[in-house]
């Protein structure tokens, strides 16, 4: 009898308790959930919706998958697509290589004004994504700083249409983004580099390894997981791309740089609007983003994970 | 414990809820307690200045009129106008906006209802005809017609004169001859003729409707792409253009002002309201003339005259539209003295017809070496044939950009214009 009693103002207790803790708890997380299905998730539902709907303006009319369908009849949108394809396969790895190099080298102890070095690679990605663009029209306009030089150094004998041709135009987009994002994926290497424990490459020097052989079978298996990290993160930045190309080259010659981010600003604001289907083409690169962070993970993650 | 973590939670919802609400609450009383007139437009030289100049003749009669004028480059006013028109919600609008005469018809019937009715505030006949198309809609007038756009070729004597040529060898030019001068110039001189930017396809606008012609038929909704002739005749000049070699590639407005005031070409076949950025240079006074705009080879109804741009006021259908569409019509609408001290100031042209008749209209233009640029304008501007514009210029224009350097790679021209009548008729459905 008395020990029956016990157990249940022990059951007792341990509920109350319960109940109060998840109180307690919901009560820290309430705020921020209400605020993230405001301005997260009531947007995400509500450009779905959006992108059922097709008209210009305010006058908009249920189309059902309508507007997906015309995804794949739209010249432009593909186009898009293709650009920022290209922009990905070409840039990403370009700049994660780059990167790393860059890492490995100033992670070097003996070499001298690391500091300085490292800041000076760092601090294109602090720079305004709009000045930088500006300077970079500028250096590759027609008789910009880089055609000078060239011609200066012999090595081109007219002037590059860098942002007139269309093959140009994208490297011009590529060597800016390279320029400026380089830095900051390096910084994600060298935090990285700095956790490897020293000893692995002492081991690995006693062994006789030649430091090839300790870049390509300690530092790059090591730095798997981060370089899984920033190849996604550049990869949904890239399919984002918007600002370098609409001021450097405002999607031209053609469409030749457009991005798909752009084609959305332009469905909305520079067309006669449709948000319906801009809203659409929205949704397009958020599938886009999935399907190439799944193959990522795929091609790079562990698979214990 | 409960009571106290209830309590508070719904204090924090309650207190969330009754923000929003009162800051809703202030925000409308204010719009309507003000008797401020809020513009949205952009330009500061030009459209600010003389939002300004109209404050000051208004002003004289009505001392408490208060005008505040945002200015916004023209991509950020039409981005604004779509969010907030698009979002049902009128609060943050202006009163009265600046609109580009090629994008007015979107306006109009992407938003029934967003603007004021101005039919009753000025007299539409006092204007020029080839701007009500674009103003109106369902025989409403909506826009109050604001700058001309009337366009003409401003070219460089000094580089001319080198080349062997006058002012007057330039009266009644055609495309092949504006050539076959460029290329000369380009000989003497090594400046360029003009400057070209390839996501910018004004000069064929300028072409096509000197020549009475558009990328939609008169009734502003047919496409006509595929077999438009002054379009193929555009697209051949513009090809010969850059494969003479005589235009210099530029890929922003500020390259394109910059090749002028740099003296790196020869001349600039646009708009009027480019005046007062070939008149910021001064150390260029008396270099410069205007003649009558090229018109197309080989097109028997082109004339020498066309338009670029240009663009009227609208006023929203908000609390103060009375009062903002009373400001118009007493300024933009019927005074020529306004007109006359907006043409010596800022050297604008607007396309109020009884001002065309005042002295200050028939001025000389010592920049110009003398020349009456206003009257010529004015003149011009008679002239220019009347297209509808459609409310898709801009889709349609992407689309022939991309014909275009297709074109110029050496895609069949036929062909490229089709393709881009196949894909436009699906773009604006």
């Amino acid at each position: 009898m008395n020990i029956d009693l016990t157990i249940k103002t022990g059951r007792n207790i341990n509920r109350k308790h319960r109940i109060k803790s998840t109180i307690v708890g919901w009560s820290f997380v309430i705020l921020a959930t209400i605020m993230i299905c405001v301005f997260y998730f009531y947007p995400m539902v509500q450009a779905l919706i959006l992108s059922l709907q097709s008209g210009s303006g305010a006058n908009l009319t249920f189309v059902g998958l309508k507007n997906y369908a015309r995804l794949f009849n739209d010249p432009t949108f593909l186009t898009t697509v293709k650009n920022t394809v290209i922009y990905l396969i070409i840039q990403v790895p370009i700049m994660i290589i780059v990167a790393l190099f860059l890492a490995v080298l100033l992670n070097n102890p003996k070499l001298k004004l690391r500091g300085l070095f490292r800041t000076a690679i760092f601090l294109p990605c602090v720079t305004s994504l709009v000045a930088y663009s500006v300077i970079f029209k500028y250096l590759f306009s027609e008789d910009g700083l880089i055609n000078v030089m060239l011609t200066k150094f012999s090595l081109i004998s007219e002037p590059i249409n860098w942002l007139g041709d269309p093959f140009w135009a994208k490297v011009t987009i590529i060597i800016a983004l390279t320029w400026r994002w380089a830095g900051y994926n390096m910084i994600f290497y060298l935090s990285a580099l700095q956790n490897i424990d020293q000893s692995i490459y002492e081991a690995a020097k006693i062994d006789g390894a030649s430091p090839v052989q300790q870049f390509f079978k300690i530092t790059i298996p090591l730095l798997k997981p981060v370089i899984l990290f920033t190849s996604i993160t550049s990869t949904i930045g890239t399919l984002q791309l918007f600002d370098e190309v609409v001021n450097i080259t405002q999607g031209g010659p053609g469409n030749a740089t457009m991005t798909i981010s752009q084609y959305i600003y332009n469905l909305s604001f520079k067309y006669t609007p449709d948000f319906g289907y801009a809203a659409t083409v929205s949704y397009a690169i958020v599938i886009m983003i999935v399907f190439f962070s799944i193959i990522q993970f795929k091609v790079a993650g562990d698979k214990n994970e | 414990m409960k009571k106290i973590l209830t309590l508070f939670l719904v204090s924090i919802l309650l207190l969330t809820a009754c923000s929003s609400k009162t800051k809703n609450g202030g925000a409308a009383d204010s719009t309507k307690s003000t008797n401020e007139i809020t513009v949205w437009t952009w330009d500061p030289n030009f459209n600010v200045k003389a939002m300004k100049i109209a404050e000051e003749f208004y002003k004289k009669e009505n001392p408490n009129f208060k005008l505040k004028i945002i200015e916004n480059a023209q991509k950020d006013v039409v981005q604004k106008l779509n969010t907030s028109l698009s979002s049902g919600t009128t609060k943050g609008l202006p009163n009265i906006v600046l609109i580009e005469d090629y994008s007015a018809q979107s306006f109009l019937k992407a938003y029934p209802d967003a603007f004021y009715d101005l039919s009753k505030y000025f007299k539409a006949e006092d204007f020029a005809e080839y701007k009500l198309a674009s103003t109106s809609l369902n025989g409403k007038h909506y826009g109050l017609p604001f700058d001309t756009g009337v366009a003409g070729l401003y070219v460089r004597t000094d580089y001319l004169q080198k080349a062997g040529y006058t002012v007057d060898d330039l009266q009644g030019l055609d495309w092949n001859k504006y050539i076959e001068i460029g290329k000369k110039v380009k000989q003497a001189t090594g400046k360029y003729m003009l400057a070209l930017d390839p996501k910018d396809l004004g000069i064929i606008r300028e072409m096509i409707q000197s020549s009475g012609s558009w990328y939609v038929k008169e009734d502003g909704v047919t496409l006509n792409l595929a077999d438009n002739e002054p379009l193929k005749e555009a697209f051949k000049t513009y090809k010969e253009i850059v494969e003479a070699g005589i235009a210099k590639p530029v890929s922003d407005w500020g390259q394109f002002i910059s090749s002028f005031n740099s003296g790196a070409v020869a001349s600039i076949p646009t708009g009027n309201w480019i005046t007062a950025s070939v008149k910021a240079e001064a150390s260029q006074a008396g270099k410069w003339a205007v003649v009558p705009f090229p018109k197309q080879s080989g097109i028997p109804n082109s004339v020498n005259a066309t338009n670029l741009g240009g663009s009227s006021w609208y006023v929203l259908n908000i609390p103060g539209k009375e009062k903002a569409a009373e400001f118009l019509a007493k300024t933009f609408g019927s005074n020529v003295e306004f007109y006359e001290a907006l043409n010596k100031e800022i050297g604008a042209i607007g396309t109020y017809k009884p001002a065309a008749n005042s002295e200050a209209y028939k001025a000389a233009d010592e920049f110009f070496g003398g020349q009456k640029v206003t009257a010529d304008f004015s003149k011009w501007m008679t002239e220019i044939p009347q297209v509808n514009y459609g409310a898709h210029t801009y889709v349609i224009e992407d689309i022939l950009a991309v014909a275009l350097q297709d074109y110029l790679k050496g895609k069949d021209l036929d062909k490229v214009l089709e393709d881009a009548q196949k894909q436009a008729e699906q773009q604006v459905k």
